[in-house]
This record gives C-alpha cells, structure tokens and sequence, in this order.
C-alpha cells in the first residue's frame, strides 16, 4: 500500500500532522497487562498522520483509575479485555464508575467469545481485534469518537 | 395476482421447522411478484398477513461466504468499518466508501453522501473545496446503471473536471451498486493502486460488498422511524425529560457521552421529531414515558 502522501496529486497539500483537520492532540489511554503491546501500539500510533496522538499507558486497571483521578485530559481509552482475573465486563464498568464519560473501545486479540456481544451493555463504545488495528482504523475510530463529539 | 408458495419441509434448518410449525406450508395471499417453483428453495423470505401481522425473515438460505460470522455479530459503525476495511484488503484495494446516490440533480459533496469510509482523514474535504462531486463520471455513470463497474486512472475521462480517480489520487476504483431492502440506493466503492483484477475475485467482490452492505443498512442506515425504543433508549428518554445534559445521563447510565448522543439521535429518529422538546412532549402523548 502506497503511503498516502506519495499519492500523485499536485495540486493536493500533502495531509499531515500540521495542515489536518485535526490540530489538537489526542490523549488515549492503553490499559493493558502486557507491556509489550505499549511498544506495539506507539509503534503504530507513530504512523498515524492525520493528528498529533499522545498515548499513555496503565498496566493495570487501579493505575488507570489513578490516572484518570490526576485529572489529565483522556479522549479515549483502549481496554485490554483481560486484565490479570477480570475481563472488560467488569473494568469497563468500573472506569464508569470513576465518572468516566468516553469513549472506551475494548481491544482484544479474539472477539470471539460470545460475552462481545454484549459489549454496550457494559458500557463499552466499540470492541476491536488487536490484529485489526491499523492507522486507517485508528484515525476512523477517532473520527467516529473524539472529533465529532 | 394470487399466488400460491409451496414450503417444502426442512430437513436441516430448525428455522425452518419453526417455520413450518407457525404456518402453514401453503400460503395463499395476494402478491405482485411472479412466484417461481424450484425445487431447491425450500425457504427464502416469508411474509405472511394473516389475522395478525406476522413477518418472519430466515437468511440461512442466503450465503455470506468470508464474513458469514462477523455480519451476524456486527452491531456498530466500527464493526461495519472493520468487516470492510478488511474486505478492501483482502482483495488488493486500499481504501472503501459507502456512498448514499440520492437523487442525480441534487447538489451533493462526496463529504455529505460517504456513509461510512476509511479514507484518509480530510481527503473527502479537501476533494469538496476544489471540485463537484455531482460532475464526475463516476457519480453520473451510478445513475446510469446498476452494473458493478470498474475505473482505472489510465482510462479517457470526458473532461470538465469529472476524472474522479486523478483528482483522489488512486489508480483504479471499483463501484458496487447496491440497494437497501427499501430500495434506497447507494454504492460501494473500493479504492486502491491495483492495476486490474481478477474476473472471479470481482465477482467475489460484488457478492461481498452486497453482503455487507445488506446488514450495514439494515442495523445502522435503515430509518427505523416508526418501531419501538429499546430499553436503553427509553431509560435515556426518561432522564432527558428530567432535564439531564447528556454528560449527566452518561454518568447516570454508566457509558460515554457519545453513546447517549448517539441513541438520542436515534430517539429522535424513531419518533420522528426535530427536537429534545418535541421528543419529551411526544414521548408523552404517545405514553411512552409518564
């Protein structure tokens, strides 16, 4: 796939970081156990040209709690959906009970167990698979979440 | 016309046999469509008036190939993104749009009639401020025809600004014409730097897309005015007519702010109002809420 600003178009600004839509930069929190998938998500958030992404990483759900209480501005939130014992039908709920008003999308490496389906209920707003996760699907999800609200 | 419909028992479908168990298997009703006797349908979609109104829809009949499991999961926008996102991928494209056709002398923007895209952010604004999207080959040829057609940026283009594919910037494109179960049209639209395709991956392509596009319009484009809140929507109902902002009914409710916003729009849309005001006040009238 050809990096979009080598698309031929002369009379097209290149989209980056400077000239997009999006000028303020996004805060997503990634709350997962495995410090590994950190380095694989900022890997990933580096490729994504249209905005400015500050990403922050909690590897448990307690110091995401805390992190939210700090007060620092969090557009979104990627959940792991296993947290060491509990899965998302209990951290996601919990993060709403700390006043969290977000978006949450649960990222997980198999959606495919049958509690996913479920995933609004416990006030989840998207569930994705890790393997899913690319720039494009990044800068729709922020699209869909943080730019329009 | 009258027209009699033979529903020859199911051996393997206990949709089926449910079916049969409900209704009778011979159905008399008045229809405006010819009815075909084959002997290897044994159920498509039944639609039955009686003394009720019972409409019973089975799609085990109607094969889904790739995304058979992820369509009958699909809830959302971002599933709808992810199924094809990666059916883009799968077959050589880069990028898809879901585009609303609307009626051809309409002013439109490619911005106002994509439905759902993953095009990079911008580029369908940009697009806008320099060009018409209703001039474009592409756009007047979709209200020409229904046929899948395929546009590569080397082909002769008519002029007057229409060449759709040099002004995105992508070499080939590929359009599926498809209708929602109301007849509302719109067009799947596959964008990449393929050189060609496959006669056989395109048909593929074109059953995916339809596919797709069936359930996406179905569970998130269809107006669903007229049908019934959910249990969500009415309790979100309930705290805008005591007067929540919607961060408040958020916090209340337990999900994100986007969430309440969304299902208000969607109230808005059931009860096929304009306003918070007009949708408490009918709520109301219509008891819903007390």
């Amino acid at each position: 796939m050809r990096p979009y600003n080598a698309y031929p178009q002369p009379y097209y600004q290149p989209f980056t970081k400077r000239n997009c839509q999006m000028t303020h930069p996004i805060h997503i929190l990634l709350v997962d156990d495995d410090p590994a998938e950190d380095l694989i998500m900022r890997g990933l958030m580096k490729k994504v040209m249209s905005v400015e992404v500050h990403l922050h990483y909690c590897q448990t759900i307690d110091a995401a709690f805390d992190f939210i209480q700090t007060g620092t501005p969090v557009s979104m939130v990627l959940m792991d959906n296993r947290l060491q014992q509990c899965d998302f039908r209990e951290t996601v709920p919990a993060l709403r009970q700390q006043g969290y008003i977000g978006p949450i999308g649960v990222i997980s490496s198999s959606l495919a167990d049958p509690y996913f389906q479920k995933f609004e209920e416990y006030g989840a707003d998207f569930r994705i698979d890790k393997a899913e996760l690319d720039p494009t699907a990044i800068e729709f999800i922020l699209r869909e979440y943080v730019t329009r609200s | 016309m009258k027209a009699t419909i033979f529903s020859p028992p199911s051996r393997h479908s206990l949709a089926g046999q449910f079916l049969l168990s409900k209704l009778p298997t011979t159905l008399l009703f008045q229809c405006d469509a010819v009815a075909y006797r084959e002997p290897h349908v044994k159920m498509v979609v039944v639609e039955y008036v009686g003394d009720g109104h019972d409409v019973t829809t089975d799609l085990k009949n109607h094969r889904r190939y790739h995304h058979d499991s992820d369509l009958e999961k699909a809830l959302n926008r971002v599933d709808f993104f992810r199924i094809f996102h990666t059916m883009a991928l799968r077959y050589g494209f880069d990028h898809f749009g879901v585009l609303q056709l609307g009626n051809e002398g309409d002013a439109c923007t490619l911005t106002n009639r994509l439905a759902l895209h993953d095009l990079p952010s911008g580029l369908a604004n940009e697009y806008d401020k320099r060009h018409r999207f209703g001039d474009s080959a592409v756009f007047k040829s979709l209200h020409t025809s229904s046929i899948p057609s395929i546009w590569k940026a080397e082909d002769p283009h008519p002029g007057h600004g229409g060449d759709l594919l040099g002004q995105l910037g992508f070499d080939m494109l590929m359009c599926v014409p498809v209708t929602g179960v109301n007849g509302a049209r719109y067009a799947v639209l596959f964008l990449g730097d393929a050189e060609d395709m496959e006669r056989q991956a395109h048909f593929a392509l074109c059953y995916d897309a339809v596919c797709a596009f069936d359930y996406f319009y179905r569970l998130v484009l269809s107006n669903k005015a007229g049908l019934g809140l959910t249990p969500r929507e009415t309790e979100i109902l309930r705290w805008i007519s005591h007067g929540k902002t919607a961060s408040e009914i958020a916090l209340i409710v337990s999900v994100s702010e986007h969430t309440v916003n969304s299902h208000t729009a969607t109230i808005l849309k059931k009860l096929d109002v304009v306003n918070r005001t007009q949708m408490v006040a009918k709520a109301i009238r219509e008891q819903i809420i007390q």
